[in-house]
């Protein structure tokens, strides 16, 4: 194994080949209650795309990515990764399907160490059946040590090797965000969700992040869709960029279209947020 | 991971050595059980001799106590589900049990008392009838694990509580034990309904094998399972789920799969259990096994031990089976004691004796940085 895992599926033409986008999300919507959270939501993501997803606070970002990995289901739309429905999938389906996912809250899990954290995510694609496990079966082990090796050489994008057996609650906050994409990739996804990762680091860190989620899609191969609130960091990475405000699309296309948009300034004014 | 060697002529020779690897590692695998018979053989004919008669039983009881400690735990500290219904899945694997060993003695030998010495015919038949107790209560265990799918935290807790309770009263209006081979040979299948089993009062005159070498044997599959469960993608998920059920979602870890898994293997230890305490010498297996009393003893034993510290619950599980033993006087203060300490426990050191750690990890130097866990 090494630090690039094979895409799950190498033997499905992928979408680069087919032409059609690897994920293709169409006119998706959710509302909960009377609030119409996210309203005819539709995105087309090819291979190795990096993308942002901005908007004020409340604008229903992280809504969308609860839509595309399954917490919530949509009320209607239509979502294919590279031509699988997940329409009304579960999100460990999902997750195998190839969607991963950071949080904006951040969701380790606490208690286990900083190595548990990304092999539970690098288990995904193999079996580990009751009596292989109980037995200790050879092929057991050796994918036991196979999803090891995978868990350590993924730590090692952000350094966190040498924290391997401390819990991942004491890891420092910036850590924790490092640690929460690790874990997404240890998924081996096609596509990569990312929730603010940003949020709470110095301008230092957030370079050094910038330089670190260009260097995850190219070595990886993923499609990235970014949620970030600075802006300086979505201009700078984000090939293309959406922009949701009260749950729908008000805009859409490269950094330098959002940023003379009069629509999203007055979105982003309005809302009294950051200035875009 | 699949690995798609290239053809080469090499090929051959290097399968056969993977070949014997993989008999070698099998053996490797089962060295742990080995172990743990021999060792359970030891005390078998050792223990009596050093600690008396009556100590020997109270280390039999401990034994039956881990067995029922680390299976809740597989439940309640590791995919952190709160099923205080352990008690209920020991008595029905209890019942099967006594049935299969009374019943197949009076059947095959005209009469229930115990046949064969030490490894002999009738132990064999208990120890293989506490397995089919174990595979009946792991069938309960799937019905009663679903719910857990819905339903978390307080209502499942009630599911389970109502699970223990509802077979409490159901064995009270079974039948009386038939005590006759002619009479066996002559009863229809229908009277099986309601089961032969003695209702109210219990079942009395099941054949009395449980030893010290059958209890231990028992109690180390249950911990090697427990184990190599923990430390393995399986237990790994199980824990994750406990931790933090969205993200353990968000990284392809089948919840609903995982919990009634648990449920299941738990279970299913619970029933070996059941089957054991039947065939021990003193015990009357009754309806009130399955209630909330004996439930809330190995809840109490988990909570001590520290969730998902196996060797942390066999202690508690130890102290808490050795102590009432000796403080025989102060039985009615039992359930005080009890309170008392889970209260000081929860001030004191909320994550249990281990938190989730094992005893070894409590070694100066040896991980120790990774025990701190908040509550
Ligand atoms: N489960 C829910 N139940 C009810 N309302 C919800 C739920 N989830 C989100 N909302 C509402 O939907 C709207 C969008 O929320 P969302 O979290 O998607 O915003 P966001 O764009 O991610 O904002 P932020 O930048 O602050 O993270 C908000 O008004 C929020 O209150
Ligand atoms: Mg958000």
């Amino acid at each position: 194994m090494t630090a690039n895992p094979a895409p799950p599926n190498a033997a499905v033409p992928s979408s680069k080949e087919t032409g059609k986008p690897l994920l293709h999300v169409d006119q998706i919507g959710i509302a909960f209650g009377g609030l119409k959270a996210v309203q005819g939501f539709s995105l087309n993501l090819p291979t190795g795309a990096l993308y942002g997803l901005i908007g004020p606070n409340g604008a229903g970002k992280t809504t969308v990515f609860n839509l595309l990995t399954g917490v919530y289901q949509a009320d209607s739309g239509q979502m294919l990764l590279d031509s699988q429905n997940l329409m009304g999938s579960k999100p460990h389906r999902i997750a195998a399907a190839g969607i991963a996912r950071t949080f904006q809250n951040i969701r380790l899990f606490p208690g286990l160490s900083v190595l548990d954290n990304v092999r539970l995510a690098g288990q995904l694609r193999s079996s580990h059946g009751l009596l292989a496990t109980l037995l200790r079966t050879p092929a057991h082990q050796a994918e036991e040590a196979a999803i090891r090796k995978q868990a350590f050489d993924l730590l090692a994008i952000f350094d966190l090797q040498d924290r391997a057996n401390e819990p991942a609650d004491s890891l420092c906050y910036g850590h924790q965000r490092h640690l929460e994409i690790v874990r997404a990739l240890a998924t081996g996804p096609k596509v990569l969700l990312l929730d603010e990762p940003a949020a709470g680091m110095n301008s230092q860190e957030k370079v050094e992040l910038a330089q670190a989620i260009r260097k995850i899609r190219d070595q990886f191969q993923v499609s990235i869709l970014l949620i970030e609130h600075d802006m300086g960091l979505v201009m700078e990475i984000c090939e293309r960029i959406v922009v949701l405000d009260h749950g729908v699309i008000i805009s859409e296309g490269t950094p330098a279209m959002i940023q003379n948009d009069p629509k999203v300034i007055a979105a982003y004014l309005g809302g009294g947020v950051e200035a875009a | 991971m699949a690995h798609s060697a290239p053809e080469t002529p090499a090929k051959v020779t290097m399968q056969s050595a993977e070949t014997r690897r993989s008999h070698d590692s099998i053996w490797r695998g089962l060295l742990p059980l080995a172990l743990g018979m021999v060792l359970a053989l030891a005390l078998q004919f050792v223990l009596p001799a050093i600690v008396g008669q009556y100590n020997s039983r109270i280390v039999m009881d401990i034994g039956i106590a881990m067995i029922m400690a680390v299976s809740l735990n597989i439940v309640n500290g590791m995919t952190g589900q709160f099923s205080i219904g352990h008690a209920g899945f020991m008595t029905l694997g209890g019942y099967t049990a006594a049935m299969l060993t009374y019943y197949g003695s009076l059947y095959m030998w005209g009469a229930p008392p115990a046949h064969g010495h030490f490894l002999g015919a009738g132990e064999w038949m208990m120890a293989g009838a506490c397995i089919v107790g174990g595979l009946v209560a792991a069938g309960a265990g799937y019905v009663v694990g679903l719910p857990s799918l819905r339903l978390r935290g307080d209502y499942l807790a009630i599911v389970t509580l109502g699970f223990g309770e509802i077979l409490r009263v159901v064995l009270q209006q079974t039948s009386k034990v038939i005590e006759d081979p002619a009479a066996l040979k002559a009863a229809k299948w229908s009277q099986l309904f309601p089961p032969p089993v003695g209702g109210a009062i219990g079942f009395a005159d099941v054949p009395k094998y449980t030893n010290l070498f059958w209890v231990y044997t028992f109690v180390t599959i249950t911990v090697v399972v427990a184990y190599r469960l923990k430390n393995s993608s399986l237990g790994r998920a199980m824990i994750s789920i406990r931790e933090d059920e969205i993200a353990s979602q968000a990284m392809g870890v089948n919840i609903a799969r995982n919990k009634v898994l648990a449920f299941v293997l738990a279970a299913f230890f619970a029933g070996t259990a059941g089957g054991l305490f039947a065939h021990e010498s003193g015990v009357i297996i009754s309806p009130k096994d399955a209630g909330f009393q004996r439930s809330f003893d190995y809840v109490i034993m988990t909570v001590l031990g520290g969730r998902g510290s196996i060797t942390g619950v066999m202690l508690a599980a130890s102290i808490l089976t050795a102590l009432p033993e000796m403080l025989r006087d102060f039985e009615q203060y039992r359930l005080i004691m009890y309170a008392l300490l889970l209260i000081i426990m929860m001030l004191v050191r909320p994550q249990g004796l281990f938190g989730i750690h094992e005893i070894w990890q409590l070694w100066p130097g040896k991980g120790t940085r990774t025990v701190q866990k908040k509550a």
